[in-house]
């Protein structure tokens, strides 16, 4: 019964906070409406400078088509290779393409003609991708029947034809959400209590545990779920992207997800006496788990001993999962693995946090 | 000869609060000058303008013939300013405070070592001892060494011994009594009467006005209403109960080696007012911790409300108030929902709380205050509302940690009379002050030095068992007898 009483009593503290109900709303609009394309890895742009040293028609004609893509930005003709490196040197290019002199006379004969690429690899993906385009262009224009190839090979994108970023993002979007109003919040209030002193009246009453704890989770679990709604209503309303797979699996996840970092977070303030030592504690475990999950990165790609940390990491379970059922529509039986997994991860965590809180030493 | 500090017609406002209204006045060089009045009187405000943290609305003021506006750069090399509380970096040792403070004025401890020596070299063996260990009297000192460490000509502190013990007290104006005499000009804002008395001349301010500035016997007489009041006269207390509501025996509480609280026993009857009494670091807080159920006891058995304080700590909890030396109240919610949460931990149902707390509030005249937040309200009425909130549940003893820290003698005569109210109506009330006139209106009281209780019985006894007048004396006789200097 008290339990109401020490809610009530939070939701008033949010709400005389003079930052946190304009945070609660601006919250989700800004993730919905700014970072979906700003976390963005496609690759466009890409501004390509042109050494010609055939000037044919041939020539001429390549440098149209790379003109013409929308990934490119045609920089104009250089005179000389030395001359287009210096532009990359100075960041006014990313990638030049030398033509070399015999290029028409070679491509009549029927010889492979030479070009180069140069990209400047300083930002990894841009380059590579970038001169990976450009050598498409240039090979379906040498190499008509190379290209003819290619298309004899039919790739078939599942569950995200269009390969579209915002669908993949968005998820991951929400995984941000859930950690910063479920573990950072509580956490900063409880460390928050123990500065001003307040903790030690309220440890002198019968408050259990338990409901000391809940008081301080469920008003930030409620208002995290609220921001999921919001989220999800806003991505649908301004990308009309909707989860294939049932709603509640969502749902489900992000509370699984609240369990694990809501107990991270009552573990770290309760071994941190200072707000600068609870945040930066968490800071620290919440970049890890977020780099080591999958979020941004491809898992499998990791050394094999950072790979193992996904086992117990939760963040990667939940991305998995929440992958799964938005973009492909899995149903329960699709991700079980996952599911049990975090909730695992996440009893373990609450049943430390519960033992860790102590009202008597 | 130029005066030392020097006030003409300074206001200052906090939106409509106005904190200071066109307050004149001036100190001579080598005085000792107080400054007393209520909280919220605006004397916190006058010192951080004198140190030129606040920029006056309208008015001047020149400390040691410098202009607080134009040259503040002059006046911070010129003053000391010792502020109430969190002066020092607690996780720093004594030496690198000392050490930071005098390279934040471009001078080294070397240096300056001839002006803080007389106090400094009593806390030097503790130099490589985090300050926030330190007991409050060694801060206290530790702060003044700071202070001084760049040889001010004008000190300025804003109650300095807030929280600190009798004789640790005594200390400090021995020193800056000392202080005097090499010249220093000293300003100090005080709660404490026998510290008024010290002052050479004493300025009573009130609202943000100067009601009168003249030597504190004058002072003291014409305004005696606020800084004496009549005595309260203790209630005919002969039909106590004989039932034990605390009983404690050979109670232990030892971190590693150190005994915090070392082997006490004692036993406090129903409806009694026990003063808990103490020098800083005598053990006062840890053992109120072991009743409250706060921390487990190391060895020694203790009751409270009948309840086992080493098992049964859960079902004290039920049967406790509690209120500490730190605000015990939520500053970011009102007046009636802080009884309400409060009132609803301990089980209360709403429409009990509604009736309790009407009934509360117009008995503490509070009522137009119920929507304030708590944060708005003066020290005073925090505490008085944190006392009455802390019995709303009408428990069997209330723990009053320092509860009257800082606060005017007739604030804490309406405090004492709250709790006299509440011990006539059986709830057994234990409480630690550094006060000694409020020791005196206790029934029974026990003075701890160095973990153990060193005498226990009414005032009168006491003072007549060591021969002294008053049981400011008593304390002073016993706590010089402590050799734990230490903690």
């Amino acid at each position: 019964m008290t339990l109401k009483y020490l809610i009530r009593k939070e939701f008033l503290q949010i709400r005389r906070n003079a930052f946190l109900p304009r945070l609660i709303f601006g919250f989700p609009i800004v993730i919905m409406c700014v970072m979906p394309w700003v976390m963005n890895m496609e690759v466009k742009n890409v501004v390509v400078d042109v050494v010609d040293n055939d000037r044919s028609v041939a020539s001429q004609q390549l440098v149209h088509n790379i003109e013409a893509s929308q990934y490119f930005i045609f920089n104009g003709q250089k005179p000389t290779y030395q001359y287009a490196l210096t532009e990359i040197e100075k960041g006014q290019a990313d990638v030049v393409l030398v033509i070399p002199p015999n290029y028409s006379h070679d491509l009549v004969e029927g010889r492979k003609p030479q070009l180069l690429i140069a990209a400047n690899a300083v930002n990894g993906t841009k380059g590579s991708i970038g001169s990976a385009y450009l050598s498409q262009i240039v090979t379906a224009q040498v190499m008509p029947q190379a290209s003819a190839i290619q298309s004899q090979v039919s790739t078939l994108l599942l569950y995200n034809k269009h390969q579209n970023y915002k669908l993949f993002m968005i998820p991951a979007l929400l995984a941000i959400v859930m950690m910063l109003m479920t573990g950072f919040l509580p956490t900063l209030n409880i460390v928050g209590e123990k500065e001003a002193g307040t903790i030690e009246q309220i440890n002198v009453t019968p408050v259990s545990k338990w409901s000391f704890i809940l008081a301080k989770l469920i008003p930030y679990w409620l208002i995290a779920l609220f921001i999921i709604t919001a989220s999800l209503l806003l991505a649908w309303a301004i990308y009309g992207l909707t989860s294939a797979g049932p709603i509640w699996l969502i749902y489900l996840l992000s509370m699984l997800l609240a369990l694990f970092f809501s107990s991270l977070g009552l573990i770290i303030s309760n071994y941190s006496d200072s707000m600068q030592q609870a945040i930066f504690v968490m800071w620290f475990f919440v970049v890890c788990i977020m780099l080591l999950s999958g979020l941004f990165t491809p898992t499998r790609s990791m050394p094999d001993w950072a790979y193992l940390t996904t086992y117990v990491n939760p963040m990667h379970y939940f991305i998995d999962a929440i992958r799964t059922v938005f973009i492909r529509g899995g149903h329960f039986a699709a991700i079980s693995h996952q599911v049990f997994a975090l909730l695992g991860i996440g009893l373990f965590m609450a049943f430390w946090a519960v033992q860790s809180y102590k009202k008597n030493h | 000869m130029m005066n030392a500090i020097e006030v003409k017609g300074v206001s200052k406002h906090y939106g409509k609060v106005q904190a200071l209204q066109d307050v004149s006045f001036s100190v001579g060089k080598g005085e000792v000058f107080g400054l007393i009045g209520p909280d919220g009187a605006g004397k916190t405000t006058l010192f951080r303008t004198l140190c030129t943290l606040l920029l006056p609305d309208k008015g001047t003021a020149l400390v040691d013939g410098f202009d607080t506006v134009r040259q503040m750069k002059e006046i911070r090399q010129r003053v000391g300013y010792m502020p109430g509380r969190f002066s020092l970096y607690q996780d720093l040792t004594v030496e690198e405070n000392l050490k930071f403070f005098a390279t934040l004025f471009g001078t080294t401890v070397e240096a300056g070592y001839d002006s803080i020596k007389a106090i400094y070299s009593q806390i030097e063996r503790f130099k490589d001892r985090k300050a926030g260990a330190l007991s409050g009297g060694m801060k206290q000192k530790l702060a003044l060494s700071c202070a001084l460490v760049h040889q001010p000509s004008v000190l300025f502190l804003d109650e300095p011994t807030t929280g600190v013990d009798p004789v640790s007290r005594k200390e400090l104006w021995k020193m800056l009594l000392m202080l005097r005499e090499q010249g220093i000009t000293i300003m100090a804002s005080t709660p404490y009467l026998d510290e008024v008395r010290r002052c050479e001349r004493v300025a009573f301010l009130d609202q943000g006005q100067i009601r009168g500035i003249d030597t504190p016997e004058v002072i003291l007489e014409q305004f005696k209403d606020i800084f004496n009041p009549p005595g309260i006269e203790a209630t005919v207390t002969q039909n106590k109960e004989q039932e034990n509501v605390i009983e404690v025996e050979h109670l232990v509480k030892a971190f590693g080696d150190f005994h915090a609280v070392d082997d006490i026993s004692f036993s406090v009857k129903r409806g009694e007012i026990f003063g808990f009494l103490g020098a800083n670091g005598a053990g006062k807080t840890t053992a109120m911790h072991m009743l409250t159920g706060l921390n487990q006891p190391t060895s020694g058995t203790g009751r409270v409300v009948g309840y086992d304080i080493r098992t049964e700590y859960e079902q004290i909890k039920r049967h406790i108030g509690y209120m500490s030396q730190r605000f015990s109240l939520y500053e970011d919610l009102t007046v009636a929902e802080n009884i309400w949460l409060f009132a609803g931990i301990y089980g209360m149902k709403d429409a009990e709380i509604k009736v309790k707390t009407d009934r509360l509030l117009e008995q503490l005249k509070f009522t137009e205050h119920k929507d304030d937040l708590v944060a708005s309200l003066p020290l005073g009425w925090k505490q008085k509302l944190a006392f009455s909130v802390s019995i709303f549940h009408e428990p069997g003893v209330v723990f009053l940690d320092e509860p009257t820290g800082g606060v005017d003698p007739a604030t804490r005569r309406q405090f004492w009379e709250l709790i006299y109210e509440a011990a006539g109506r059986g709830i057994t009330v234990f409480v630690t002050t550094h006060y000694m006139d409020e020791a005196e209106y206790c029934d029974r009281i026990s003075i701890m030095v160095d973990g153990k209780i060193s005498a226990m019985g009414t005032p009168n006894e006491l003072k007549q068992r060591f021969g002294q007048p008053d049981m400011d004396h008593v304390f002073t006789y016993l706590a010089r007898q402590a050799t734990r200097s230490s903690d």
